[in-house]
């Protein structure tokens, strides 16, 4: 199994790794023909606005693939993706380092023997939008080969056990009794986030416009709406709603095959926190640990975290036995 | 916390909804300070009336197991321990037991003194 696992985190990890040895290569082989301050940042005509050292450069994209692969290579190896969704996340791997790799590459090759002005900035360096279209085809490119990567070593399987239809328990109802299951799944860092979203918008409103203000405020209000999130599991399924009727998140019951209650890991098994979808699932993460996890028509997941699960879980369980024996 | 309605049961529905809350803080699935679910929410999600919802919810007030906040909605109170909630349980099931009986509110509350004065 260990072993297994180091195939896998190589597996995953191998793009970024390859992506951060490109450019720290090309950085090393070019060195002395690149400028002091290399162009780094372009407008949508393909002329450079923004300039950063050599050395920053090098730290900045280290940080960048080690951090983004590392997460990855998490996921992949503790997140619990199985069949094809495990397949789709070692060629997302695959897709995103390529698609990062080459613009890094270009951009550094853009840069090869451009003039400097007095503080050392590149010039006449443009890295004009077309550049993206190629990094896009690498990308498809990548994950391809990623998705046939991923499929020559073992896939892992879903285990037998879980989440399947008829299993768990169930919360005895007399007929006609009328069940729903309510929990709040706030966080104490909820409604800060929200006001530090709100707060980052007003000043950004002040410093530089609407343009860029905008969408942080619209995050904010969204999150503010969410701040004190709660669950409800009832005849007509789960609903996520926040303090209005509207904006609300709801799952039908309809949809859903099976429901478990068990321990989640956010960050290996959604990529963090918040509203998370991933190959195969989808989820509310609002902290780590117990939660609901529903099987839906299709295969996929969704899964929140609560607290007191176990209940939400048998309660949705006994709904989903109703509706097959109604039908 | 798991709230279950009977509408065919000659128990009021708001009744049966205060019980839901009493069985969970009984039973430990529910501590102090946790929020009760709004009663708009609760209402819809049960296929009941807002104020239904509410009724119960003051019964709940009025034990001393929740409280009704404007803006923070009801939350249950610190001195909601599952072994007041199973004394409250009790006690209402002392008064269907008396009225069952043909008792009277005057005579249960007359043999409610006696065992006080006599423990």
């Amino acid at each position: 199994m260990k072993r297994k696992n180091l195939g896998r985190a190589t597996l995953v990890a191998l793009p970024f790794l390859l992506a951060l040895v490109t450019d720290l290569v090309l950085l090393a082989v070019f060195r002395d023909r690149l400028p002091g301050q290399l162009a780094s940042h372009f407008r949508a005509d393909g002329r450079a606005d923004g300039y950063v050292g050599q050395v920053w450069h090098a730290v900045a994209n280290a940080l960048l693939f080690a951090v983004t692969g590392a997460l990855w290579t998490l996921t992949v190896v503790r997140g619990k993706f199985y069949g094809w969704a495990y397949r789709w996340l070692v060629a997302g791997g695959y897709a995103f380092a390529g698609f990062l790799g080459w613009v890094m590459a270009a951009v550094l090759l853009a840069n090869v023997d451009a003039g400097e002005n007095a503080q050392g900035e590149a010039q006449g360096v443009s890295f004009p939008m077309w550049q993206l279209a190629v990094a896009l085809g690498v990308a498809v490119l990548a994950g391809g080969l990623g998705m046939v990567l991923a499929a020559l070593g073992p896939v892992p399987k879903q285990p037998a056990a879980t989440g399947r239809a008829g299993e768990g328990a169930r919360i005895a109802l007399a007929d006609g009794e009328v069940a729903g299951w309510a929990r709040s799944a706030g966080s104490w860092w909820l409604p800060l986030i929200a006001l530090a979203l709100v707060a980052g918008g007003v000043v950004l409103l002040f410093v530089s416009g609407w343009a860029a203000a905008i969408p942080l405020l619209l995050l904010g209000v969204l999150l503010a709406a969410f701040a004190r999130p709660y669950v409800v599991v009832d005849r007509r399924g789960i609903t996520i709603s926040g303090m209005l009727p509207w904006p609300r998140l709801r799952v039908p019951l309809d949809r859903i095959e099976a429901a478990t209650s068990r321990d989640i890991n956010p960050l290996a098994e959604y990529g963090g926190w918040g509203y998370r979808i991933r190959p195969g699932r989808s989820g509310v993460m609002i902290r780590s640990g117990e939660g609901i996890v529903a099987t839906l028509a299709g295969g996929r997941d969704f899964a929140v975290t609560v607290d007191d699960s176990a209940t939400g879980a048998a309660l949705l369980n006994t709904l989903i036995d109703q509706r097959r024996a109604e039908h | 916390m798991l709230f279950r309605v009977d509408p065919t049961s000659t128990v009021p529905l708001g009744d049966q909804i205060a019980a839901s809350v009493r069985r969970a803080v009984a039973e430990g699935a529910v501590v102090p300070g946790e929020r009760l679910p709004a009663a708009r929410v609760l209402a819809d999600s049960l296929g009941v009336n807002v104020h239904t919802v509410l009724r119960g919810y003051q019964q709940l007030r009025e034990e001393g197991l929740i409280e009704l906040r404007r803006g923070r909605g009801a939350v249950v109170t610190g001195g909601a321990s599952p072994h007041r909630a199973r004394l409250l349980e009790r006690v209402r099931e002392v008064v269907a037991d008396a009225r069952e009986l043909g008792m009277t509110e005057d005579e249960l509350l007359t043999l409610v003194r006696t065992a006080l004065d006599n423990p």
